[in-house]
């Protein structure tokens, strides 16, 4: 399988009036054709940012690292994302070789313009197609979602369907460009468990269907074992741990990732209480020294955690983790 | 299309019913102020000289006004009246209301939209371009002009104007007609003789409204362009103007449009004090005259019912407009 986005040292910081707040530090990975790849963590873990910095889509205030290096590989040779300074260059990435869906699909839609218009405009915007075209294409493409009556929904506004049709759209809508990367920031998590599942068995068949990517942020890990065939686990803006879904998922190796499998309910052990992970995420303005997990950490090996960086060590093949309770060869 | 008719019916039918119970509330107002129309007309006959008892004559004097007849029945006469342009006489004028307002109803109101016009076309663009601006230049000068705007009174201005005009250019810019035009009946000469001197009153209205309208304006267009939806529609490839116009601009326009009755208002709440400056005295001036000088309740009644029949009427207009805007509003009363 080739790959579709390399991701280099991506380190990026916020100007605020407190100073730069770094939000991503120093995180590598990349996404191969037909390849779901889970980006997990909790909330302000930077997973959400790390997506939009693929886009270019952060806010006017985020300064990126010189070593950051976002690189697109496209049939045309490789392009490098974070290069582009206009927003009318960065066509090419937003919605062109990448689409995006959001977790709110309410919100995500404009509310007084149709889906419809919206699809088309577009479409118009990416492609060569006359307004006539678009329009049949968008519904063709309402239709291959699951979408009944999409002669009618074409002209609807997202307040009129329901949560999972607008979820459907949404995605109808992002893959209506043909884009070989789909990122989607916690799509599901807005919807109703049943739907959730529709959801997510219509991205499956569709991305094989349309042989791209996907890159799948959520906080929830049934989800990602579900879905996903590698998973990325980030905790305050690094990459802790990485590997194939299920090698991760059973055999964790990272203190946090093995804290967040014991956090979540067993049904088959009802009577077992549940077992959080102590503390809360620090506030990215008093970012631990050394090891970013260091605060909650219930495997502490000494002072080295507290001073140093922990390198990223294998310890299979593909399974990467970063703890300072491996040795180089990645044994504990 | 249909659909929309019936909207647009449904909501004139609306405005009339809006008008009719305010129609009611003014009677009832009018009704409350201490003595009546015959009352007044004794109490003027007696002093002209004319001898008269007043049991009977007040009792002759109440028929021959209507004055007999029950609250209701006075009340729909009076609507039926006010609907066709006719609010009776003055009883402390004793002349026709409608021949004494004349155009000056109309001139007043012209004024006031005149200057809620200026304010939202400078309010709109510029609002829109500072709230998606990041210039700091360009902002706080927004902001030097919105706090001036908002806390310099009307009349002030209209003071330091006439002061510069009359120092400098040797102009008085007091009153809306020139002397030739006063009293001629109206022709184009005229019009354009009126449109000369209405800059002033315009320019002075709009100012503190301008100032206010800005303010709501950058205010619920900060607010779309942090949503979602302008995100999304940047990652689908949409920018420049196209992702701030068709976007947060088009989205922010709704509650603009909403905020123009009540600007409307306030404005023709400050057009006395600024034609009371300007001696414009074809404005404002004759709804303080009637409501505060001579206890006028026909008069006052009239003025106030127009005034409402306007609000209500730009009402309906905003309404149809908001519809226009967002399907949300034209889907959920359309069903």
């Amino acid at each position: 399988m080739s790959d579709l986005i390399t991701v280099q040292n991506l380190t990026l910081q916020f100007r605020t009036d407190e100073g730069l707040i770094t939000a991503v530090e120093d995180v590598s990975f990349r996404v191969r054709k037909g390849e779901v790849m889970g980006l997990v963590g909790e909330s302000g873990s930077g997973k959400s940012v790390t997506a939009k910095a693929l886009m270019h889509l952060n806010a006017k205030n985020a300064v990126y690292t010189p070593e950051s290096k976002i690189i697109l590989h496209t049939d045309e040779g490789d392009l490098d994302v974070l290069s582009l300074r206009k927003a009318a260059d960065m066509k090419v990435v937003r919605g062109g070789a990448i689409s995006m869906i959001f977790q709110e699909p309410m919100a995500s839609f404009a509310p007084a313009i149709s889906i419809g218009k919206q699809m088309v405009e577009q479409l118009m915007l990416h492609s060569d197609m006359t307004k006539k075209q678009a329009r049949s294409h968008s519904i063709e493409m309402l239709d291959r979602v699951g979408i009944s009556d999409p002669h009618k929904r074409v002209d609807q506004f997202a307040f009129e369907l329901s949560g999972g049709m607008r979820q459907r759209a949404m995605i109808a809508m992002a893959l209506s460009t043909n884009p070989k990367l789909l990122i989607a920031d916690e799509p599901t998590t807005a919807l109703d468990v049943t739907i959730q599942a529709q959801v997510i068995d219509l991205m499956h068949d569709l991305v094989k269907e349309f042989d791209m990517g996907i890159i799948f942020i959520t906080h929830d890990l049934g989800v990602v074992a579900q879905t996903c065939d590698y998973v990325s686990v980030m905790y305050l803006g690094r990459l802790i741990e990485k590997g194939p879904v299920r090698e991760v998922i059973r055999d964790p190796r990272h203190p946090y990732t093995q804290g967040l499998i014991d956090a979540l309910p067993k049904l088959d052990e009802l009577d077992k209480p549940l077992t959080p992970i102590p503390g809360d995420i620090p506030s990215p303005l008093e970012r631990p020294k050394g090891c970013v997990f260091n605060t909650r950490c219930s495997k502490i090996v000494g002072d080295v955690c507290m001073n140093d960086l922990p390198r990223d060590v294998q310890v299979d093949p593909v399974h990467r983790v970063a703890c300072h309770i491996y040795n180089e060869e990645g044994q504990a | 299309m249909l659909q929309f008719a019936k909207f647009v019916l449904t909501r004139a039918v609306m405005a009339l019913i809006t008008l009719v119970i305010v129609s009611l509330v003014v009677f009832s107002l009018m009704e409350l102020v201490p003595g009546d129309c015959a009352e007044r007309y004794l109490a003027f006959k007696n002093t002209q000289g004319s001898s008269i008892q007043i049991a009977n004559e007040l009792a002759a004097e109440r028929v021959r006004l209507g004055l007999d007849r029950p609250f209701l029945t006075r009340w729909v006469s009076w609507i039926g009246g006010a609907f066709q342009g006719d609010f009776g006489d003055s009883c402390i004028l004793r002349v026709n209301i409608a021949q004494l307002l004349g155009s000056k109803f109309y001139i007043s109101l012209g004024l006031c939209l005149a200057s809620l016009a200026l304010a939202y076309a400078i309010a709109i663009p510029v609002g829109i371009i500072a709230a998606a601006s990041s210039n700091a230049f360009l902002n706080n000068g927004l902001r030097l002009f919105s706090y001036l705007g908002l806390a310099m009174p009307n009349f002030l201005l209209a003071l330091m104007i006439m002061l510069i005009g009359t120092v400098y250019f040797g102009e008085t810019l007091t009153g809306l007609f020139s002397n030739e035009y006063r009293d001629a009946p109206w022709s184009w000469d005229k019009f354009v003789d009126l449109l000369k001197h209405a800059w002033l009153p315009i320019f002075i209205l709009g100012w503190s409204a301008t100032a206010f309208a800005l303010q709501t304006v950058r205010a619920l267009m900060s607010d779309e362009i942090g949503k979602l939806y302008v995100t999304a529609a940047a990652a689908r490839g949409v920018s420049g103007g196209k992702l701030l116009w068709r976007y947060p601009a088009r989205h922010a326009l709704g509650p603009i449009v909403n905020s123009l009755g009540f600007d409307l208002n306030r404005i023709f709440n400050e057009l006395p004090i600024v034609a009371l400056i300007l001696t414009l005295t074809e404005a404002g001036a004759l709804l303080i005259e009637a409501l505060a000088r001579s206890n006028d309740q026909q008069l006052a009644g009239a003025i106030i019912f127009l005034l409402t029949a306007s609000i209500v009427t730009l009402n309906f207009f905003t309404d149809v407009l908001l519809a226009v805007l967002d399907p949300r509003v034209r889907k959920s009363i359309i069903r």
